[in-house]
């Protein structure tokens, strides 16, 4: 659907016009384009001697420690560690907040009960909570499960509470009319009718857990990509901290486009 | 199919919403079994709410609606609703949608159930269509969806919230044929509110017209002895109709028209 621009004044093969679609295939090359000039800039950088390489290792070198890490067993471990936190406390999030977001929002008191509680501890910043948890359960695995289930729980609750509240009353008012009786509206009404909803809010939730997952291992851990990141850091290899972070930044985009791929195959019927 | 002999009757129903009237003087209004009423006025008069107080889902500020002689309450399927938009259900398919109608019917059999479904696919023409999904066919067809699917759960009423209003005019005349003739056979007690005069008439047994909110009734037109009960295209065409909605439109711009339409 693009609009027809005065075909006689502007040339069709201008690729910088306002607000119009380009070909697939050059957005693809200027995004490979400026991934090249921002690699190459670097790599200049430090071959040029601007930074000392300690600093900021060129590219090249990076890829290479990236490759080095995840063969001698130093890397993949590790990631696997993180991983497997960031999942559990994200599934144990998942597993109370849909409820109790469905329940908040489909009856009022329950919603003036927890709301003003859960709107205020959203807004505990998870390092602030940091030594709490270390003193209630000390430096092993439930600390890193309750922070990161801190920091993802209040929010996601708000988020699926808002969810179900933006499904139309249409729906409800037809099943109704149909012989349900409200609560029997939840699972064959509000589920299939949120769930498109629902699944992007926890898939921005699970991004946030990789945030406090880093944190927490960093603050207290001796394992997981933070520890490692953490750990290159106190020997200068800022090699080994960049590989970590790209580590995590791969983690994150892979995880986030399988969930948009799921996303579009269940959700076809949109 | 099933007809039950249902009978809808508004006693002196008031409605407010806080100190907002809608419905300010009482209505009454006795409808009898199978009758297709339609309740015509400007936007915002308050036939929406009148219709929604039927099917449970307003109550009455005084005053109570009766069906078959007993109050009605909360919600149930005795009184079916098919609204204008949202109507189906987007992630089920067109037979889901339809069979989702019998869910709450214990009387049935999966097996009766299923017969069922196909049946209404047959009679809205969607047979077709079964395994597609609401946003793959037409606007029109999703209303036939709906339409299926509330007859489905057979309702002793059938109340219907302008279910034609965003389609387009050609579209809208097949669908007002359609479901003239549905109505008909299946003999389903119907309201139907719409601001189209025409409409109001090609479908109508009987008109009820408002005057702007609160609501106020200006005319109870006896739609069938003015231009029949048969309806087909002809009859959109003829004299007779031209009269009644011209004289309709009149009415409900407050002209001071002779009331030989006004029942
Ligand atoms: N839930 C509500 N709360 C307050 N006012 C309402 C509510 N529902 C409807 N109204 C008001 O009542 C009047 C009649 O509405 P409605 O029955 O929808 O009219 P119609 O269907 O004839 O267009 C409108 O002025 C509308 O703003
Ligand atoms: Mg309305």
């Amino acid at each position: 659907m693009t609009v027809p621009a005065s075909p006689t004044r502007r040339k069709r093969s201008s690729l910088l016009c306002f607000r119009q679609q380009v070909p697939h295939s050059a957005s693809l090359l200027a995004a490979l384009l400026g991934a090249a000039v921002f690699l190459g800039g670097w790599q200049l950088l430090v071959e040029l001697r601007v930074v000392a390489p300690v600093f900021l290792p060129p590219p090249l070198k990076v890829a290479q420690t990236f490759i080095h890490m995840s063969v001698d067993g130093s890397m993949l471990p590790n990631t696997l560690v993180s991983i497997r936190r960031v999942w559990l406390a994200f599934l144990i999030s998942a597993l109370l907040a849909v409820p109790l977001g469905i329940l908040m929002s489909g009856y009022r008191i329950i919603g003036a009960t927890f709301e003003p509680m859960i709107d205020f501890i959203r807004y505990l910043p998870v390092p602030a909570l940091v030594p709490l948890a270390i003193i209630w359960f000390g430096v092993g695995e439930t600390t890193k499960i309750f922070l990161l289930w801190l920091g993802t729980f209040f929010q996601l609750v708000l988020m699926v509470a808002a969810d179900m509240k933006r499904i139309p009353n249409e729906y409800f008012e037809t099943a109704y009319t149909l012989g349900a009786r409200p609560r029997q509206t939840l699972l064959p009404v509000a589920l299939p009718a949120m769930l498109p909803q629902l699944m992007d809010s926890m898939r921005i939730s699970l991004g946030w857990c990789w945030t406090y997952v880093i944190i927490a291992e960093i603050v207290a851990s001796d394992s997981g990509l933070g520890f490692v990141i953490w750990t290159a850091r106190r020997f200068m290899k800022t090699d080994q901290v960049m590989a970590g972070v790209i580590m995590i930044g791969l983690i994150g985009l892979v995880t986030d486009q399988c969930l948009r791929l799921l996303h579009r195959k269940l959700f076809r019927y949109q | 199919m099933e007809q039950l002999s249902s009978y809808l009757q508004f006693h002196d129903v008031t409605k407010f919403f806080g100190d907002v009237p809608v419905v300010q003087q009482p209505f009454n209004l006795a409808v009898p079994a199978g009758q297709f009423v339609v309740f015509l006025g400007p936007s915002g008069c308050g036939k929406t709410t009148l219709m929604r107080m039927i099917g449970g889902l307003d109550t009455p500020s005084s005053g109570e609606i009766l069906l078959q002689g007993m109050p009605v309450g909360a919600p149930d399927i005795r009184r079916g609703m098919v609204f204008q938009s949202y109507s189906s259900f987007p992630w089920l398919t067109v037979r889901k949608n339809i069979e989702f109608g019998m869910r709450f019917r214990r009387d049935l059999s999966a097996a009766q159930k299923k017969e069922r479904a196909e049946y209404f696919l047959k009679l809205v023409g969607l047979t077709d269509f079964a395994k597609s999904y609401p946003s793959r066919i037409s606007g029109g067809m999703r209303q036939r969806v709906a339409i299926a699917r509330t007859l489905a759960a057979d309702p002793d009423v059938l109340l219907m919230d302008e279910p034609f209003g965003a389609l387009d005019a050609n579209l809208r005349e097949d669908l007002q044929f359609e479901l003239r003739k549905i109505q008909k056979n299946s003999g389903k007690t119907t309201i139907f509110v719409t601001h189209d005069v025409e409409e109001a008439v090609f479908l109508a047994d009987r008109i009820i017209v408002f005057g702007p909110r609160p609501a106020r009734v200006i005319a109870d037109v006896d739609v069938i002895s003015l231009i029949g009960s048969e309806r087909n295209e002809n009859v959109r065409d003829s004299e007779r109709f031209f009269h009644l909605r011209t004289e309709i439109l009149h009415l409900l711009r407050g002209r001071d028209a002779k009331k030989s339409a006004a029942a």
